[in-house]
């Protein structure tokens, strides 16, 4: 039996497609605090204002981050709303998840919460919707103790690294993203739960560069797996795909209409750097123009296979606010070696280069993509001692000045400020 | 010469005391000893939060420091803003 009258939301369950509202309605029956949720949306949207605050003293013992505070600014009108809390649930490395995990994580957020969840949220996490604050320590104590998870990240930390599921699964896998997922959310813990940063901070890490968790486009932080020789090819598979004997996409489009295979148009005139040809009935690669985006790759994946000499590219720097528009990440470090040896200590000094730099000049609520980005690639490549090289470069120049620095000059230059000064007023 | 831990701590705590919001960023604690990297100040901040002279405060989106009982008299007991 509905608490509240809510016609507007009501309107939300019309149509074919599914509603938030009926999947509220229906948690209601057995949690009745979801009535206020729908009690509080539906006067939200008479007001056309949001009635729920953010942040104040929330958290359990020790963490500053995996818990945000949320309270109704109407809470005598809706008592079951007053404190709903937002709990982030680390996510296992390529969310690998055990139904027995999962059920017990649902009795977790049945005992202590409202029941609702959001699987997942942008950064990965199991995100669990509403909770009062006396609820957190039990909550947290039983997370850690008896399922073995861990709260995520939030606020001004390093967010809950995210991975694909790389060499579990993957035959692309460049390099064992889950592992390395794992040992830098170990190794990183400090960072992870108390706030560390000038703002967020999130590491994603995919095998290879069809990306599947988005790393360029949503990671400050994006390891993206690729190689450094030569695509390994095979002519007489190539052949096959040509006579339509093996489907393109490994048979992804078969049940489309869209004709026979035909290489030219669906693999070489869609390659971005224009690096591939036939010759006779042979395909040809100019390795050195190929960029590895693995277009070719992946609709010819019996013939075609990833070079020998894996590792990774790192870009850095992406974002995807609402507000501000979206980032991706510019590539840095064209190839690194993913070394489980040396337990990841180069990837450890990239980002130990970029953290230094970064909490030493960016702004509060700056992100390290909108410091390069305000500080210039160039001072950016010296921070990180990469020597710049034409792959960092979007477009040729536009600007005709060319700024050197003295040390960059065969000789140098004696300048006096002083006296120029006299002349040009700064 | 440089300063000490417990010096670093006295001039964070100052400076929680005495800025004019109880919430402050991490980077404004920088400045209570600035011959240290942002990390070592980071984790004195969390050295102090550990024992309760200073607290975490989440505005939603970011976490900040401060000192618990600048925010009691902001936020009461509650600790609902």
């Amino acid at each position: 039996m509905a608490k509240h009258d809510t016609p507007m939301l009501d309107e939300l369950e019309k149509g074919p497609w599914p509603s938030f509202v009926t999947d509220l309605k229906r948690q209601a029956e057995t949690h009745p605090d979801c009535w206020d949720i729908l009690g509080q949306l539906e006067l939200s949207y008479r007001d056309k204002i949001t009635h729920w605050k953010h942040g104040g003293i929330v958290g359990v013992f020790g963490y500053g981050g995996g818990i945000v505070g949320r309270y109704s600014d109407v809470p005598k009108q809706f008592p079951g709303v007053e404190h709903f809390h937002t709990v982030r649930i680390a996510q296992p490395s390529g969310m690998y998840y055990s139904s027995k995990n999962l059920r017990g994580l649902m009795d977790l957020w049945d005992k202590y919460g409202s029941g609702m969840t959001n699987m997942h949220g942008s950064t990965g996490d199991m995100i669990l919707l509403g909770t009062r604050t006396e609820n957190l320590e039990p909550l947290f104590w039983d997370l850690t103790h008896d399922l073995k998870q861990d709260l995520g990240g939030s606020g001004s930390n390093l967010r809950t690294p995210s991975c694909c599921l790389g060499e579990s699964r993957c035959e692309w896998a460049c390099y064992d993203a889950q592992d390395l997922c794992h040992h830098l959310t170990m190794h990183y813990q400090d960072e992870i739960h108390r706030p560390a940063f000038p703002y967020k901070f999130k590491f994603k890490f995919s095998a290879c560069a069809n990306d599947c968790v988005a790393a360029i486009a949503r990671s400050d932080f994006a390891v993206i797996g690729t190689w450094k020789d030569d695509i390994q090819m095979d002519q007489a598979a190539v052949k096959e795909y040509i006579a339509g004997n093996y489907p393109s996409n490994a048979g992804a489009h078969k049940d489309g209409d869209w004709g026979a295979f035909d290489i030219k148009k669906e693999v070489i005139d869609l390659c971005p750097t224009e690096c591939m040809w036939m010759e006779g009935d042979e395909l040809k690669i100019d390795n050195s123009e190929c960029n590895r985006c693995m277009h070719c790759i992946n609709v010819m994946p019996r013939a075609l296979r990833p070079g020998k000499e894996k590792g990774a590219t790192i870009c850095i720097g992406a974002k995807a606010p609402i507000l501000d528009g979206a980032q991706f990440a510019t590539m840095i470090i064209p190839f690194i070696k993913i070394s489980k040896e040396s337990e990841y200590e180069e990837v450890i000094d990239v980002i130990e280069k970029i953290w230094d730099w970064w909490m030493e000049v960016g702004k509060n609520r700056e992100r390290v993509g909108e410091t390069m980005q305000r500080i210039g690639l160039p001072t950016f490549l010296s921070v990180m001692e990469v020597e710049p090289i034409p792959q960092h470069v979007k477009e040729p120049r536009s600007n005709p000045y060319v700024f050197w620095k003295e040390e960059e000059i065969p000789g140098g230059w004696e300048r006096d400020v002083v006296e120029f000064r006299k002349k040009h007023a700064a | 010469m440089a300063m000490s831990i417990e010096e670093v701590e006295a001039a964070m705590i100052a400076k929680a005391t005495k800025a004019p919001k109880p919430q402050l960023y991490i980077k404004d604690f920088y400045k209570c000893d600035p011959d240290r990297k942002p990390r070592e100040i980071k984790n004195i901040a969390n050295k102090l939060v550990s024992k309760g002279t200073l607290m975490f405060w989440s505005s939603g989106s970011t976490t900040m420091y401060a000192l618990p009982s600048r925010i009691k008299d902001e936020e009461g007991d509650e600790g609902i803003n």
